[in-house]
């Protein structure tokens, strides 16, 4: 075990001498945690809400509240405009759909006859479908406020003998509208995931993702190191000295863990306190989602390095391996906007199970109990590639 | 107390058809003394110290060191000796100090007796002044010190040296042959490997002339000399015509053997230097070339391999 420790420290001692290692474990993952924070766009921001061109031919006071009540939607953006330049504006997709409220809706919806309005949706669009529910949603609710309080009224003028007037008429919406806005019962909808990602800040995407993208790159010193020992006959003369080969691994896995361990420790610090992202709601499942990351990145460490001989190789390998779990793990991106097929196939990686972890702790408030299963996934890969990489392991 | 003995080793590498590195080696090594494996590259001196530090497992055969086997005790072998590897096996981005500090607590050291022994190492391998530079700053002998300080460091019963001594200056080589002195001296058994035949002469007590994985003659140097014969080495500097000059006197009576010329340099295996020095002239001057210097000289490792294989040692 003192040997195992005393390997560890070497190598990082030999770290603290690279000028490399800081640039490739902390600034570089800082830089980019700002950068990409800033240039994913947070759903409560302006830049997320689709675009919906709106033409008020009408002007009447029903065809106001419509637009009031649509302009209330959280997932649209309304770009008013004359109905004339609605179809421009469509043909050029400068917008997702489009709702045109013809001249005599307010006569119409007053008479109590069916109106018509248009709906156009652009048909590249993605969130045209949003869209169009949305208003769909608005006008039922419109549609539902009106014939409220139109019965309502006419309840009133039945029972009182008041004239059904404009007057009877606008009081009894008031009533409604306010009863409305305070609603008897509420269905808040929240889903495991997809609630999780509609809530996120960009941060809370960028940092959880940089945990989980760089922590390879804080291995390549020791890898590339261990590749190096290898050719100029180091672990060799480790294995003269009577050093056993188990020995040589642990002192390995050892450093990589407390490496990439520090590395997390800092960008967490770094999230926590400069980019707002709630990391420490549950510390002990922080503190086991960090050290699964610190394991499977040191398992892969290792087994890179049992299986390849160059350098270059190494470096390559790592730096792949790295890209292609932080992307298809959902560290760049939430996996929940890839659709639920590709989400599925993701989840065969461990990386996919540690951004569920990540974002379960950073936006949900997860607890031990929650991150077990992710975690279970986590720790199956890291005892097979540290089976292989034991396995396979020469010091020669 | 027991040397090393090894019985009937033998190692191929990439069987079948690979090389015979060692082919059937026994020999032994006593307790207290120097012995070198001297031959050319590729002869086997490597091969055969890895398996006597137990890195490399014979195919056949088995070897004891202070008395444990290298096949099924390696850990109690490996705490008696100290092996210096041929390539510098060294940390770089570490100073000299913190090279030694590391491959002490690899020999399992720890606390003041670490330090002490680090502090002696440096001492005797003359680096004290530069213990705080790092590897990568110091020059080849010097890293070739350290090299082999670290496999001292244990106070190890038996030392392998692996061509301590290639591509360093001078001074450096020096030191490290006195060096190596000091530790016999200090009654530490020392295996040296070499194609220096300068090297193996001077230092040891009795060398093993390895050549194509075979022990091809083994004793002291005397005893290797003798297998030559009373024959007189006869070194001739020409100032033209040495190639053909050479094969000329290959073919002349009592000539044992006539080395390839090198830079107009030659030397003849004679059994009569007297009767044969006037005939060296005479077939210079004929060929119209001059003897611009000659010497005589008892016959040396270098004949004595030429005479057992017909190749010169370094080529
Ligand atoms: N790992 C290996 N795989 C295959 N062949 C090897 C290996 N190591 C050595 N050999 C071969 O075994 C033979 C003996 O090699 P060895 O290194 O023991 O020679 P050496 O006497 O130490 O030479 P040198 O003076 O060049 O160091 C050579 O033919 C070499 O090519
Ligand atoms: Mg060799």
């Amino acid at each position: 075990m003192r040997r195992v420790w005393d390997i560890a420290m070497k190598e990082l001692l030999q770290n603290r001498r690279d000028w490399l290692a800081p640039l490739f474990t902390l600034v570089l993952p800082a830089v980019f945690t700002a950068f990409l924070g800033l240039l994913i766009p947070s759903a409560d921001e302006g830049e997320s809400r689709l675009p919906l061109a709106l033409a008020d031919a009408d002007g009447s006071p029903a065809a106001v509240r419509l637009v009031e009540g649509l302009r209330e939607t959280p997932l649209l953006r309304l770009e008013p405009m004359t109905a004339s330049e609605v179809d421009g504006a469509v043909q050029d997709q400068k917008v997702a759909a489009a709702l045109i409220i013809p001249e005599g809706f307010g006569a119409a919806v007053e008479a109590g006859q069916p109106a018509a309005l248009t709906f156009v949706g652009v048909q590249t669009s993605s969130g045209a479908q949003s869209v169009r529910q949305a208003v769909w949603s608005v006008l039922s609710g419109f549609n539902t406020a009106t014939l409220a309080a139109k019965a309502a009224a006419g309840q009133v003028a039945a029972e009182t003998g008041r004239p059904l007037d404009d007057t009877l008429l606008g009081s009894a919406r008031s009533l409604v509208e306010a009863s409305l806005a305070a609603p008897a019962a509420t269905v808040r909808v929240t889903d495991a995931r997809g609630s999780a990602t509609l809530d996120a800040g960009s941060f809370d995407q960028s940092s959880t993702g940089s945990l989980v993208n760089w922590v390879f790159f804080s291995l390549l010193g020791v890898t590339a190191n261990t590749v190096w020992e290898r050719s100029r006959g180091l672990l060799r003369r480790m294995t003269a000295a009577g050093v056993r080969g188990s020995q040589i691994i642990g002192g390995k896995m050892l450093a990589m863990v407390i490496l990439s361990f520090v590395q997390q420790l800092l960008l967490v610090l770094l999230g926590q306190f400069a980019f707002g992202v709630d990391y420490f709601s549950s510390p002990v499942a922080l503190l086991v989602t960090m050290v699964s990351i610190s394991m499977l990145a040191a398992a892969f460490g290792l087994l890179i390095t049992s299986l390849f001989r160059s350098e270059q190789a190494v470096i390559a390998t790592i730096i792949i391996t790295a890209l292609l779990l932080a992307a298809l793990g959902g560290a760049w991106f939430p996996l929940e906007i890839t659709g639920a097929g590709f989400s599925r196939v993701a989840h065969v990686l461990p990386s996919a199970w540690l951004m569920d972890s990540l974002h379960g702790i950073t936006l949900q408030a997860w607890g031990v109990g929650d991150i077990l299963r992710p975690m279970a996934v986590v720790w199956m890969w890291v005892v097979g590639l540290l089976a292989i990489a034991v396995w396979r392991f020469r010091p020669d | 107390m027991e040397g090393i003995v090894v019985q009937g080793l033998r190692k191929q590498f990439d069987p079948p058809r690979g090389p015979v590195a060692a082919d059937d080696l026994s020999f032994d090594i006593r307790e207290g003394e120097i012995f070198s494996l001297l031959g050319p590259n590729g002869a086997g001196k490597t091969t055969t110290i890895s398996m006597l530090s137990c890195l490399l497992r014979p195919d056949v055969g088995d070897a004891r060191v202070g008395g444990f086997s290298v096949t099924r005790e390696p850990g109690k072998v490996k705490e008696l000796i100290g092996v210096v590897p041929q390539d510098v096996a060294l940390y770089e981005d570490l100073t000299g100090r913190e090279n030694l500090l590391f491959w002490g607590r690899m020999y399992g050291l720890k606390g003041p007796r670490l330090t002490q022994r680090v502090d002696e190492v440096l001492e005797l391998i003359g680096l004290v002044d530069r213990q705080k530079d790092r590897l990568g700053k110091y020059s080849g002998g010097m890293k070739r010190r350290v090299n082999i300080g670290a496999a001292l460091l244990h106070n190890p019963r038996f030392l392998y040296l692996d061509e301590p001594t290639v591509g360093i200056d001078p001074q450096s080589r020096r030191s490290i042959l006195d060096g190596v002195k000091d530790f016999k001296a200090a009654g530490v058994t020392v295996l040296y490997t070499t194609h220096y035949m300068e090297e193996a002469q001077e230092l040891s007590d009795r060398i093993g002339i390895l050549d194509k994985g075979k022990m091809i003659a083994l004793g002291t140097k005397d005893e290797l000399v003798h297998l030559v014969g009373e024959h007189t080495r006869i070194e001739v500097t020409l100032d033209r015509e040495a190639q053909s000059l050479a094969a000329q006197w290959r073919d002349l009576p009592r000539v044992l053997d006539v080395s390839e010329p090198e830079d107009g340099r030659l030397w003849l295996l004679a059994e009569d230097a007297n009767t044969l020095m006037p005939r060296l002239f005479e077939g210079a001057r004929a060929a119209g070339a001059r003897i611009t210097e000659i010497n005589l000289a008892e016959p040396n490792l270098e004949t004595v391999f030429l005479h057992l294989t017909g190749r010169a040692l370094r080529d």
